[in-house]
């Protein structure tokens, strides 16, 4: 299979996912929801496993631009929200102070997460370590 | 920035993108972009063009040093 074809067939199963989790929401239905979840699931994995894709070093450049720039945003992001979060919330709002809780401590796995994997990855690269 | 002469050799050796791609064992876009010298290729791939066309690296890349680096 083609790339060009197997991006086809990922946007029609994320169509197809979208629409019957839509009906699923409007109906209520929560089975149905799941049931499409999986169902294109499966069909993720399967168009996947008939696909020659070739990921050569540009691709992972820009995956690796994409995934740094996502974290100098995403982090100072949720960072602030959670702080305001818990700043600004008065003593009736406790559901936004817990948000805001949850949100400080997934900032703080996101900030742990990528300080251990360049850490690893420095020393797997050769630095780190000072010797000459 | 370096500039390339990809597109010249490719002509020479009467290769389409898509041939000298599969051969490089890259993507198509990949040698659309070194050809339009918006991306590098590392040292590995400019080897494997190298070797490809049967000369140098030096012959197929020209490094442009940058003016306001200098500076």
């Amino acid at each position: 299979m083609e790339n060009k074809t197997y991006r086809k067939l990922r946007i029609g199963i994320a169509a197809f996912v979208a629409a019957a989790m839509s009906i699923a929401v409007t109906l209520d239905n929560m089975l149905l929801g799941v049931a499409s979840v999986v169902i294109g699931m499966i069909s993720m994995v399967v168009v996947r496993s008939k696909v020659k894709r070739i990921v050569d070093e540009r691709e992972v450049m820009v995956r690796q631009k994409a995934a740094q720039m996502t974290y100098a945003i995403f982090a100072p992001t949720i960072g602030l929200g959670s702080v305001m979060l818990v700043l600004l919330a008065d003593e009736s709002s406790y559901i936004l102070k817990a948000m805001g809780t949850v949100l400080s401590y997934l900032t703080l796995y996101l900030i742990a997460l990528f300080s251990i994997s360049l850490v690893y990855f420095n020393r797997k690269y050769g630095g780190g370590n000072g010797k000459e | 920035m370096a500039k390339n002469k990809l597109k010249v050799l490719r002509a020479i050796h009467e290769m389409t993108q898509k041939e000298l791609a599969d051969k490089l064992r890259v993507s198509r876009q990949t040698v659309i972009a070194i050809e339009n010298n918006k991306y590098n290729p590392s040292l590995d791939l400019a080897f494997k063009m190298a070797h490809l066309f049967e000369t140098t690296i030096e012959e197929i890349f020209e490094y442009e040093a940058d003016l306001d680096e200098q500076a």
